[in-house]
């Protein structure tokens, strides 16, 4: 909402705006004071709501800081320029948006608020403007996006602003890492206000502040906040940033004048009393002559007032119908070919084969993970040949899971479709901030906001490679909400389900590879698609199903573990005259409900057998999924007990399930 | 003495190896380092060299396919017609499993609260098959144990002299079959004249497209029904618990006489099939039927049924339901008559006089 619009004092309270609506503030102390006391004004009000209970849970201001705050943000004029900011964000937001009935409402869990109420005080997101609430979280971020800036040859720069609290966060070093081994514009910004909450520095910093940013090579600078050539010096920082296209990495000495939220400041009257004396933006106001400052300050006010106002008069934030999933429609497939699978193709050729044709049909498509590179083509060599053929778009990166998971979320939120390949499926834990707290919330708050990601990554034991090589962990990432996981097998179209998850899927989607399956050739053998019902996206990665028609068993078996399954319904069938179904779905999460679930319901023994560790996992979900839908048969559920899988391979054989335990645990039902 | 080499493991944690090519023939004489095969894994390929010289007897392994680790890969021996010794079959059921009734048996023996013990097994294990031969000799009839112990209903034997006599297992079944109809469907019947020059013709010109010796008549009509069956679900269905049951599958009942023996065969899944294969699956079934060797599986199940009586002259007969089933259809073709006769036993609380007549209209017709 545009309060200067409507103000009495028009050319006092507007200011002028770029062609993209941010706020133009110049570098003369007046039109800086102005803005920075509005900032202090907004916080102020933020505090004033929340003592009415008017505020929709907590809120951190950064009353004290507003130069740094603005700083940065301000020197930003690039229309590409983006900030990825943090929980104290309200005077970064302001600066980047000029919408101050937005923030206040958004915070109060208002209808006008920036962002409809999903975000309140720590989540906002105006156009390449994000923040999120866990600390760091942000710069693998912000390494993609400076990525994507390069590679597009933008002039935009990213800035990535942390408080000195967060360089304990060993991702912020990966971004720099990321951000100096590509040479990306990254410019991190470290407010060093001295408290983390409420622990001082000296029990939270080792080092030096400063030695870090040189550490990776970047330029480094550190202005303080209370310097009165602060604002042009960060200026031209900016400008140097910008200039040079690459990472840098600036510290600001600034001062917090009000607590980490609202109740929790614990420090010393006398340390408070010099924090105040030291406020930068009064000492600026001082500079001005009084009627001037005055007549800026009643103005703030009055605006600030008709902010309030506004806020107060808008509707609690309300949904029409509580949402089941983030989901929408698959893109279509207008203008998509398919891919060219060479017969006879096993698993991994076929992977590649999609790689190479997705790679060679869109531009927007790029490959990212840890030797990806020939001659050596991916630990699975299933990138072989294709960073020869595609220079500059499979790219080998740094060990650093959680770095590359959170770059892909910024070149995806810039337009490209990144498919990560992590080495081993044990490895995603390091990503599941990424995925859980960064990738699925923002298509999932914020309708615009899409996150095309694709993470492959092969899983799996039986290799003997022990417990943390070994491991199937979709039952932990089918727990997050919003992720798509998607687990084929040689019997699906492994090619064409990872075009869909890359091309028509515009969401976070996890892709599992059983490590014994690249090796085997595709075939579809006898399966047939269950219909796909009204499930969501299990039209692109359909259930299959083979055998008997009215079954006596109907083994439900994905991934790695359905040739396995195989063997098992041959032999029941050959040794125990049982009659075997076999369900083999693709798509883990979103659980295909009312077409797999409604195929099972009928049946009377259900087996459903996985490798992952399934104490409250996928098997059980589908148990449940079928118990509420009035199931009424035998259930039973077979995977690795929670202990670690050995490597010796002995013991591995007796903790993964195998044909005979399988076998041995089916025919205890008779 | 005929030996046998083994194949290979190329690495630790592969069981199975990719044979890429076999290079060498039953027959042939190999010397000691000669290549033989040449197998794979994820990580790399070898060439499998013989490790003595002799004749190959034979390949065990094939081409462009898995093997696993250790399994014979091919017999040498020192004259080319030496014999391969017998290779005991190994168990791989775990103990105690293989002595068991199969998983099916047993459920079967829950089923009807039977103990297995009594009941002969042909083979090493106790089958579904040798049960239902045993209570077919015995003259009990399938029936499932309730949780109370069921009250068997006893005749009174009749008066004059005479001896109890098992039914075969397919006698047993037939009274099965004609109890259901008599106890449980309301069974009505319906028939219409029809003309059978155009199935004929249709027929012969099927027959001289697809080259058959025998005359594809009757299992084109059947194949027509099944089709009729997933055009008009009603007549793919029964009644349980009073409710309509609908069938997914359709899967056709089909007579055979085979000798002095009735059996209703079954084509399951029809649906999937073409005309093609449809008669194949049929002529198969047929032929397992004259053998009397008929698996489980292609004597029940029927969803829809199909008998003709064409062979022998009858200008009329009147079939019994199949067990929840709600249609079969009658075919007579009496010589010399100048038409032939569609016909129909169907379950009243299914379908209707007019809901059949309407199937047997369409049935009278080939295809177009």
């Amino acid at each position: 909402m545009e309060i200067s619009q409507q103000s009495n004092d028009q050319a006092l309270l507007a200011w002028a705006r770029d062609d993209n609506g941010k706020p133009q503030i110049a570098l003369d102390p007046e039109s800086i004071y102005r803005y920075g006391h509005l900032i202090r004004l907004t916080e102020q009000l933020v505090l004033d709501q929340f003592s009415r209970g008017l505020v929709s849970g907590t809120t951190h201001t950064c009353i004290g800081q507003e130069l740094a705050a603005l700083s940065v943000v301000r020197a930003l004029n690039h229309p590409d320029d983006a900030v990825l900011s943090n929980h104290r964000n309200h005077g970064h937001f302001l600066t980047y948006s000029g919408e101050f009935v937005g923030l206040v409402a958004e915070i109060m869990g208002r209808e006008a608020g920036a962002c409809g109420g999903w975000g309140g005080s720590q989540h906002l997101v105006h156009r390449h403007f994000h923040s999120n609430g866990v600390q760091g979280g942000m710069l693998g971020i912000g390494a993609g996006l400076a990525l994507a800036r390069k590679l597009h040859n933008s002039g935009g720069i990213v800035a990535a602003i942390i408080g000195d609290g967060t360089l304990g966060q060993g991702l912020v070093y990966e971004a720099m890492n990321l951000a100096s081994v590509w040479n990306a514009p990254l410019l991190v910004v470290v407010e060093n206000n001295g408290i983390a909450q409420t622990t001082v520095s000296s029990h939270t910093l080792g080092g030096d502040i400063e030695a870090r940013g040189t550490a990776f090579g970047l330029p480094t600078w550190r202005l303080a906040d209370d310097d009165p050539e602060f604002l042009v010096k960060v200026d031209e920082v900016v400008k140097t940033v910008r200039g040079r296209h690459s990472p840098g990495f600036l510290v600001i000495d600034t001062r917090r004048m009000g607590p980490h939220s609202k109740g929790d400041d614990l420090r010393d009257p006398d340390e408070l009393e010099q924090i105040r004396k030291r406020d930068p933006l009064a000492a600026l106001g001082r500079l001005l002559p009084e009627d001037v400052r005055n007549t800026i300050e009643l103005n703030n006010r009055q605006f600030i007032e008709a902010v309030r106002q506004a806020a107060d008069a808008s509707p609690e934030a309300t949904l029409s119908e509580t949402p089941a999933h983030i989901f929408d429609l698959p893109l279509p497939a207008t203008n998509l070919a398919a891919v060219d699978v060479p017969p006879g193709s096993n698993v991994r050729q076929a992977i590649n084969s999609a790689l190479r044709h997705l790679l060679g049909s869109d531009k927007r498509i790029l490959v990212i993970g840890e030797d990806l590179h020939d001659p050596y083509g991916g630990a699975f060599k299933v990138t072989q040949g294709l960073s020869t053929d595609f220079p500059g778009r499979v790219i080998s990166t740094p060990i650093s899971e959680a770095g590359i998971t959170g770059a892909a979320i910024g070149l995806a939120l810039d337009g490209y479709l990144p498919i990560v390949e992590i080495m081993f499926a044990d490895f995603l834990t390091l990503c599941m901030d990424q995925l859980l707290n960064h990738a699925v919330k923002f298509p999932g708050m914020f309708p615009d906001v899409s996150v095309p990601l694709v993470i492959r990554t092969p899983c799996g034991g039986r290799r003997g490679y022990g417990p943390t090589h070994s491991q199937s962990p979709e039952h932990l990432f089918t727990a997050v909400p919003g992720l798509t996981v998607v687990y084929p097998s040689h019997r699906h179209d492994v090619a064409g389900l990872l075009s869909n998850a890359v091309q028509r899927w515009p969401y976070p989607a996890l892709f599992l590879e059983h490590k014994l399956l690249y090796g085997e050739k595709l075939d579809s053998a006898d399966y047939t698609a269950i219909p796909a019902a009204d499930d969501v996206a299990v039209a692109l990665f359909p259930t299959l199903r083979r055998g008997a028609g009215e079954p006596d068993v109907t083994l439900v078996a994905y991934g790695g573990m359905l040739p396995i399954a195989e063997t098992v319904a041959q032999r029941l069938e050959s040794e125990e005259e049982l009659a075997v179904e076999i369900v083999a779905p693709a798509l883990l999460s979103p659980l295909p409900r009312a077409s797999m679930i409604g195929h099972l319901l009928e049946r009377p023994i259900v087996v459903i057998v996985e490798e992952s560790h399934h104490d409250f996992g996928v098997s059980a979900e589908i148990a449940a999924a079928l118990l509420e839908s009035g199931f009424s048969g035998q259930l039973v559920r077979i995977g690795t007990p929670p202990v670690p899988i050995a490597s010796a391979r002995s013991l591995e054989k007796s903790i993964i399930p195998d044909e005979q335990s399988i076998i041995a645990q089916i025919l205890d039902l008779f | 003495m005929a030996s046998y080499q083994t194949v290979p493991c190329v690495n630790i944690n592969d069981e199975f190896v990719d044979v890429v090519s076999i290079d060498v023939k039953p027959g042939q004489y190999v010397n000691s380092g000669d290549i033989v095969a040449t197998v794979e894994t994820d990580k790399s390929m070898i060439d499998v060299v013989a490790e003595q010289d002799g004749y190959v007897l034979r390949i065990d392994a094939i081409e462009k396919e898995k093997a696993r680790v250790g399994s014979v890969l091919f017999w040498l021996g020192e004259s080319a017609d030496e014999p391969i010794p017998d290779q005991k079959q190994e168990s791989v059921a775990p103990d105690g499993i293989s002595l068991q009734p199969t998983a099916k048996a047993r459920a079967l023996l829950k089923k009807l609260g039977l103990d297995s013990a009594g009941i002969p097994a042909s083979g090493d294990r106790l089958s579904v098959a040798d049960i239902e031969a045993w209570l077919a000799r015995s003259g009990k009839s399938i029936t499932p144990a309730a949780g109370a112990t069921p009250v068997a209903r006893q005749e009174q034997m009749p008066a004059v002299n005479g001896e109890l006599v098992a039914l075969s297992s397919e006698a047993a079944g037939m009274l099965h079959a004609v109890s259901w109809h008599r106890d449980h469907a309301a069974a009505g019947y319906i028939e219409m004249e029809y003309d059978p020059k155009p199935w004929e013709d249709y027929a012969a010109a099927y027959a001289a497209e697809h080259k058959l010796m025998l005359s594809p008549l009757l299992p084109l009509m059947a194949f027509r029904l099944a089709q009729l069956g997933r055009e008009r679900p009603a007549i793919n269905s029964t009644i349980v618990n009073g409710q309509r049951y609908q069938y997914q599958p359709v899967n056709l009942g089909f007579t055979v006489q085979a000798g002095t023996m009735l059996y209703l065969t079954v084509v399951r899944d029809t649906q999937d099939m073409d005309t093609a294969q449809f008669i194949s699956a049929l002529g198969e079934i047929q032929r397992h039927a004259m053998g009397h060797k008929l698996p489980p599986q292609e004597a029940s199940g029927a969803t829809l049924s199909f008998s003709s009586m064409a062979r022998w002259n009858v200008s009329r007969h009147i079939p019994i339901l199949p067990p929840q089933t709600s249609l079969i259809v009658a075919h007579a073709a009496p010589k010399n008559a100048g038409h032939a006769v569609l016909a129909a036993s169907y379950d009243h609380r299914v379908l209707t006089g007019f809901d059949v007549a309407q199937v047997l209209q369409a049935l009278s017709q080939p295809p177009k």
